[in-house]
């Protein structure tokens, strides 16, 4: 049988749930959130773990800011082991502290870094990638349909740059927003939240960039599979620009 | 005239400008709206596959000035535009809100005089600056024979500003160029450079030179691009393919722009910058120019073999770098992993090291990767010819597009 442990569907609960494991020196096959479908030869474990916030500083203290980050990262992609891969990474951060950025000999220390560093790419290609459009009461609203669950950190982004707008950012794949009042950042499930507000029919502003964006390429240095592998088409579908080229 | 069609007329004017970088500035958001990202951030990519980043505009196409390789030249018969401040301040504000952009690049064709030029581009800046208290990036070009007092007002409102060379000497320039003369570029260069803070030109200066419009070699190409780096603590030098878009008999009549000779340029640049590769490394006068089948440092470990292979257990960080197919990332990787390990094959492969090319050029443990028998010019050449070939394609565009 596989024992495979449950955790809320959070970060908080997950690193209270790796935490209690480490300590009582239990080596999970499996650590899965809650509305996870078991097969035959599993065997659900669900402990009894508090939603303490503390374990943050808990997490800093036993090893340090950046390694949260790179756990935090991890939790964000859609890798479907991610939960054991970072509590190996925990384990072996315990260890090793900071030092374990240079162990990406250790093959659990270069899965974990590589899809951080997957999470990490993505979230700075929709800086560049995602596209707002204005709605008719002034909020800039924007689809966007990222692999891995970016929604939050690329928030963070806008917030400092358009402090003084109101947004709101759709993650197409998970039905998700997120949303800036001008303060704070808040994520909102899609079966909780609807959009009522249309957007202009014809955008100027659009039609200038698109304009643009038609002219500014050079004809006699084409280059179709240059510009693919540097944007790739799964993105096509929400970048203005390139929607009508699908 | 209808905005869109100034706006087409001026960007279209503006695409032969290679830089499009917004990397460099950490200016921050104080209740406007922007900010600068310092690592920079492409928001597009053109049909060409090099990076939108920034609004790449001329406030006016209209010019006093006729070099020949110029489609913006006096004697060309083309539609004229000019964009006033407030239109170039609108578009560049509706455009960031809407995370197009990162911000914008305002370069112009002389009009009346290059003092009044500035002028106007300054007006341009400051609205955008202080009355849009616009945070994002600007890049605007420094007009050569501008006064330094411009200069110096231009640069605490940008984030970068350039002044291009174009030719490596004043003989190419003045002859397709009669009005240009290298010196007052580089006199600008100097100034930059001498003015350089924290307020001013944060993200620092760049140039381009235009390659394959007249006789000069990569050898005197590089060597002035090695001398500006030195002398004017540039950025960047961007290299640009010459495009015949005018007809003239001083002018080559390319069917295709020589992009794969600009490839190499950006690689040899690279190397300059970040490699610790000196001018004459590379190139000499009996050997001036790349190796279109090779890059630049492939070429050299092939006529320096002798220095090889490295055995990446010992080898230094600048020996590290010598290896074709280890970059600055795979060397530092690869010193730091090595203080904990012995390293051999497979622990490079996990640690996302590609071996492709560099395999021909290490021994790990003293192990070379085949028979040692192998480990002669011939062989190594021939492969590293078939590997790079199918990449090559691909990655024509890619080394201009890297942020510092």
């Amino acid at each position: 049988m596989n024992n495979i442990y449950i955790y809320n569907n959070n970060f908080i609960s997950l690193l209270n749930l790796i935490n209690i494991l480490i300590i009582n020196n239990t080596k999970p096959d499996n650590i899965k959130q809650i509305d996870y479908n078991p097969t035959l030869f599993d065997n659900l474990i669900k402990l009894n773990i508090d939603n303490n916030e503390n374990i943050i500083n808990i997490i800093i203290k036993n090893t340090s800011k950046n390694i949260l980050k790179t756990m935090y990262y991890l939790y964000l992609s859609r890798d479907d082991n991610k939960e054991l891969i970072i509590y190996y990474f925990y384990k072996n951060s315990l260890k090793y502290k900071d030092n374990i950025y240079s162990m990406r000999n250790l093959k659990c220390v270069s899965e974990a870094l590589k899809i951080s560093q997957y999470v990490s790419r993505e979230n700075h290609k929709f800086k560049g990638f995602t596209r707002f459009k204005e709605l008719k009461n002034n909020i800039l609203y924007a689809e966007i349909n990222p692999t891995n669950n970016i929604i939050y950190i690329l928030a963070i982004h806008f917030k400092k740059r358009l402090s003084n707008e109101y947004f709101i950012i759709k993650d197409i794949t998970r039905n998700i927003f997120s949303i800036y009042d001008k303060k704070d950042i808040y994520i909102v499930n899609g079966d909780n939240f609807r959009l009522y507000e249309e957007s202009h029919k014809s955008d100027f502003i659009e039609d200038l960039w698109k304009e643009f964006y038609k002219t500014i390429g050079i004809e006699s240095r084409k280059n179709n599979r240059c510009r693919m592998n540097f944007m790739p088409k799964k993105y096509w579908k929400y970048i203005v620009e390139m929607s009508d080229e699908i | 005239m209808e905005l869109k069609e100034k706006l087409r007329i001026l960007a279209d004017s503006a695409k032969y400008d290679a830089s499009c970088s917004s990397s460099g500035s950490k200016r921050s958001n104080d209740g406007g709206i922007g900010n600068a990202a310092f690592s920079g951030i492409c928001h597009s990519f053109s049909s060409d596959g090099r990076c939108i980043s920034l609004l790449k505009i001329l406030m006016t196409n209209a010019c006093i000035y006729d070099c020949k390789y110029c489609i913006n030249r006096k004697s060309n018969n083309i539609k004229r535009a000019i964009f006033s401040p407030e239109e170039i301040s609108s578009i560049t504000i509706n455009f960031y809100r809407r995370n197009y952009i990162e911000g914008l690049f305002l370069s112009s064709g002389i009009i009346k005089s290059p003092n009044y030029t500035m002028e106007k581009i300054i007006e341009t800046v400051k609205l955008l600056r202080h009355k849009y208290k616009f945070n994002g990036y600007i890049h605007a070009k420094a007009i050569p024979g501008a006064s330094e007092y411009l200069i110096k007002e231009l640069g605490l409102l940008v984030d970068r500003l350039s002044a291009n060379i174009e030719f490596t000497s004043n003989d190419s320039l003045k002859l397709l160029a009669p009005n240009k003369e290298t010196k007052k570029a580089e006199d600008i260069m100097n100034y930059i450079k001498l003015s350089k803070s924290r307020k001013f030109v944060p993200a620092g200066q760049s140039t381009q030179m235009i390659i394959g419009a007249t006789k000069e070699t990569d050898y005197d190409i590089i060597s002035k691009s090695e001398n500006m780096y030195n002398n004017y603590k540039l950025k960047r030098v961007f290299y640009s393919a010459y495009i015949s878009v005018n007809k003239d008999n001083l002018l080559p009549t390319l069917e295709v722009p020589p992009l794969r000779r600009e490839h190499r340029l950006y690689q040899a640049d690279w190397l300059l910058r970040f490699y610790n590769y000196k001018v004459n490394d590379l190139l000499d006068k009996n050997n001036p120019n790349f190796n279109i089948l090779l890059d630049p440092k492939a070429d050299w470990a092939l006529r320096h073999l002798e220095e090889f292979p490295k055995e990446i257990n010992k080898a230094s960080y600048y020996d590290l770098l010598k290896v074709p197919g280890i970059g600055v990332k795979s060397a530092k990787r690869i010193i730091l992993s090595r203080k904990h390990f012995k390293l051999d094959y497979n622990d490079l492969k996990k640690m996302g090291i590609v071996l492709k090319r560099a395999k021909y050029f290490i021994t790990c443990n003293n192990k070379y990767f085949i028979s040692e028998n192998y480990f002669n010019k011939n062989f190594i050449k021939t492969n590293l010819i078939l590997e790079d070939k199918e990449t090559i394609n691909n990655n024509i565009s890619q080394l201009s597009l890297f942020n510092e």
